[in-house]
């Protein structure tokens, strides 16, 4: 029992110097848990803040109220202006609020038309556009649009039809039918007749937001008329596979630069540095070589990747090929620049390799590689902008999906070649201050 | 000729190398001897211009050795103590690497390979993954891979290290020959009769200085003793360590003791000595004193401690 014991103590005393097994073991999974128990559990399931694009065109009473509910409510941030071409502030219209939900600016657009409601309408008619670029989001989007209009709806329906009589019968006429229709009611179902008035003293003034679960009723759907408009994807081959591909591919490209890169500490450990260096070539030769090499390497497993789409799951990689090579190197530069960055800082192979991980299963969950970022916190989604994943799933999706030229991808593009500018940056002072070789 | 002036190397705090002066001549057999931690390597990582010295210089045939002079490092072969090579590579891949690095033409570079492979005896394996060789085939590769570009100077560090006793063999005869052949080589070492063996010329570094430097007899000639004294170990010398002690200064050995003589002492003496205390004369020997007898009267420590 007592070598028992000594193997548990010795086994344990390895692990707590093993830091890498250490972050493995706990940090990583902690942080996927939070993550997961942020998106899927926790305090709120319901996300929030979600973009819509907005416009509201007609002057009813009824529409109005629907936009200070959608307002007010926390799923939502509406949007009703953009900054045109001439960097003005405007308010949308139908066309430009298209646009911008093509764009990829915002994944859907509420449109009250004009003709939403009439005095002579039985129900509320909408105009929604948006883009599936990411399915869970669509769904969970009309979900909730749905949801909190149709909350609205009892209400709304109450106080039409009181609007309607009043205008039709006048107000005294009115609360005469009300009461008329009150008694017969309490007759035949004994329901008290204050209680019945109470139901109909509807007003647009009043909070319409009370009940909005109790609410929900078959009967009322019917009230509502969403028209839907997909705008972008269409005419996708294989929405699933193209919307997901990019993340994935993301993810083990850094899983292979990673490795590429850190391999540095292994030739180091092995004397080939020494023995590299001891031959006509520079310490920045290596760096530059190494550099290249997993640029190169990241292009060449991006480009498997997708060849491999398009055989398997029939996704179009050849009609935008030009912005796709251009995503595609600008991912992998990243890429890249990350891995040499762990190399930079890191003082063994196992430690960069357990940051690594961290680093990249934390980034994949937040950038957008495994699940859209609108269901993320608000902090999270803020966190997730800074993270070559969340770029480079954006640009491949920007070149896939939307089909977008060389000038709408070039922010991605952009963004992506500023973070390895800078992390590059950061890895040649770190290379030059350390002592890795 | 290779000229190591005033060198001094710093480690934070940790003294590797202190002002340390060497002449290497062209095709000399030179050992650097010492024991771990002493500087050799960090001497030979100065050597290729993989460190700067904190003071001194370094110049090989006139030209100065730093890490911004990479037209220095062609005259250079280095090998070093790790098997510096890419398991997962053949013999013959990992040549082609590191010859590359020096410019050599494709064909001459593949001609140059062959006849290397076949001067370490590994022609017939070339195609073979690394990981599949033995310690001493993987040490011989480890040569092979230095002498591509066929450099005047070849700097070993340690290179026989956890090498079974036939393939050592196999390495200095090596090493000899390229010597005759007229390569300057610097070999580093703890093992005293490696140094012994090989090197026409032998410095001893400790603690980063360099404490003896010459011909193995020239050194051999600096200890106030010509004789070293084994005695065997039995039942009639156990008991006579103090006897043995008022002789000279005692190693304990595993199967003997060996002494180091007194000045003053006459050997005469120490066998009547001996005879008187009933030690015969078959359990005594006289050797000529190793360099492991040097650094133990230089530093008061064995090369191995």
């Amino acid at each position: 029992m007592k070598a028992i014991l000594s193997l548990i103590k010795k086994d344990y005393r390895i692990f707590f110097h093993d830091r890498p097994a250490m972050s493995m073991t706990f940090i990583v999974p902690a942080v996927l848990i939070f993550l997961f128990g942020s998106i899927f559990g926790g305090s709120s399931s319901t996300p929030t803040g979600i973009n819509i694009a907005f416009i509201n065109n007609s002057k009813s009473k009824i529409a109005n109220k629907l936009e200070s509910v959608l307002d007010t409510t926390q799923a939502f941030k509406l949007i009703k202006e953009y900054t045109n071409d001439e960097g003005k502030v405007v308010k949308f219209d139908t066309n430009s609020v298209k646009d911008y939900v093509r764009k990829g600016n915002a994944s859907a657009a509420l449109v009250i038309p004009e003709d939403a409601f009439t005095d002579t309408s039985t129900g509320l008619r909408l105009k929604f556009y948006y883009d599936p670029k990411n399915e869970i989001e669509m769904q969970t989007i009309q979900g909730l649009m749905q949801q909190t209009i149709m909350s609205q709806m009892p209400n709304i329906f109450m106080a039409s039809m009181q609007h309607r009589e009043e205008t039709m019968l006048g107000k005294n006429k009115g609360m005469k039918f009300n009461r008329k229709i009150a008694s017969v009611v309490s007759e035949y179902y004994g329901i008290d007749t204050s209680k019945i008035l109470n139901w109909t003293k509807f007003s647009f003034s009043d909070s319409l937001v009370a009940d909005s679960a109790s609410n929900k009723n078959n009967f009322f759907k019917d009230l509502l008329d969403l028209e839907k408009v997909q705008l972008v994807g269409k005419n996708i081959n294989n929405p699933n596979a193209t919307r997901s591909v990019g993340g994935w591919a993301v993810m083990f490209l850094l899983f292979t630069i990673t490795a590429a890169s850190t391999s540095l500490f292994d030739e180091n450990k092995s004397g080939v540095v020494v023995r590299i260096l001891s031959a006509p070539v520079s310490r920045v030769q290596i760096l530059w070589g190494k550099y290249l090499y997993n640029i190169s390497l990241g292009c060449i497993q991006l480009s498997v990747l997708f060849l491999t789409g398009y055989i398997f799951f029939n996704i179009d990689i050849f009609s935008n090929l030009l912005n796709l090579i251009i995503i595609i190197i600008s991912s992998a530069a990243a890429c890249t620049a990350f891995g040499m960055l762990l190399a930079a800082f890191c003082k063994t192979s196992a430690q960069a390799n357990g940051l690594g991980t961290f680093l990249i299963l934390t980034m994949s969950a937040i950038g957008g590689a495994w699940f859209p970022t609108f269901i993320l916190p608000q902090f999270i989604q803020v966190l997730s902008k800074g993270t070559i994943v969340y770029w480079s799933v954006e640009g491949f999706l920007q070149v896939l999906w939307r089909n977008a030229n060389t000038v709408e991808i070039l922010p991605y593009a952009g963004v992506l070649l500023g973070i390895t500018a800078v992390v590059n940056l950061i890895s040649i002072l770190q290379f030059k201050k350390g002592n890795i070789f | 000729m290779i000229e190591i002036k005033n060198i001094t190397k710093k480690f934070h705090s940790v003294t590797a190398l202190d002002n340390v002066s060497l002449e290497i001549k062209d095709q000399e057999f030179f050992g650097l001897l010492g024991p771990n931690g002493a500087g050799k390597s960090t001497l030979m990582n100065l050597l290729i211009g993989y460190l700067n010295a904190d003071e001194g210089e370094i110049n090989i045939d006139n030209e100065r050795v730093k890490k911004d002079n990479l037209s220095v490092r062609t005259k250079i072969g280095m090998v070093p103590q790790t098997i510096a090579l890419y398991d997962d590579l053949s013999a013959f891949e990992n040549l082609e690497i590191f010859g590359s690095f020096y410019g050599i033409k494709k064909n001459l570079l593949r001609a140059v390979i062959a006849e290397n492979l076949n001067k370490v005896q590994l022609f017939d394996r070339r195609k073979d993954k690394v990981k599949n060789f033995s310690g001493g085939m993987k040490r011989r590769l480890n040569i092979a891979a230095s002498l591509l570009h066929d450099p005047q100077i070849l700097l070993c560090d340690e290179p026989t290290v956890g090498v079974d006793p036939q393939s050592r063999n196999a390495i200095f005869d090596y090493l000899i020959q390229l010597n005759e052949e007229g390569k300057t080589i610097v070999y580093t070492t703890h093992y005293m009769e490696e140094a012994e063996r090989l090197c026409s010329r032998i410095a001893i570094i400790d603690f980063g200085k360099i404490i003896a430097e010459g011909t193995l007899e020239k050194l051999i000639e600096k200890l106030p003793y010509e004789q070293t004294i084994l005695i065997n170990k039995n039942h009639s010398t156990e008991d006579k360590i103090e006897l043995f002690k008022s002789f000279g200064s005692l190693l304990n050995e595993q199967e003997k003791y060996e002494l180091k003589p007194f000045d003053h002492l006459k050997l005469s003496d120490f066998f009547k000595s001996m005879e008187e205390n009933g030690i015969s004369y078959q359990s005594i020997d006289l050797h000529k004193p190793t360099l492991e007898a040097l650094f133990l009267q230089l530093t008061g420590r064995r090369l191995r401690d």
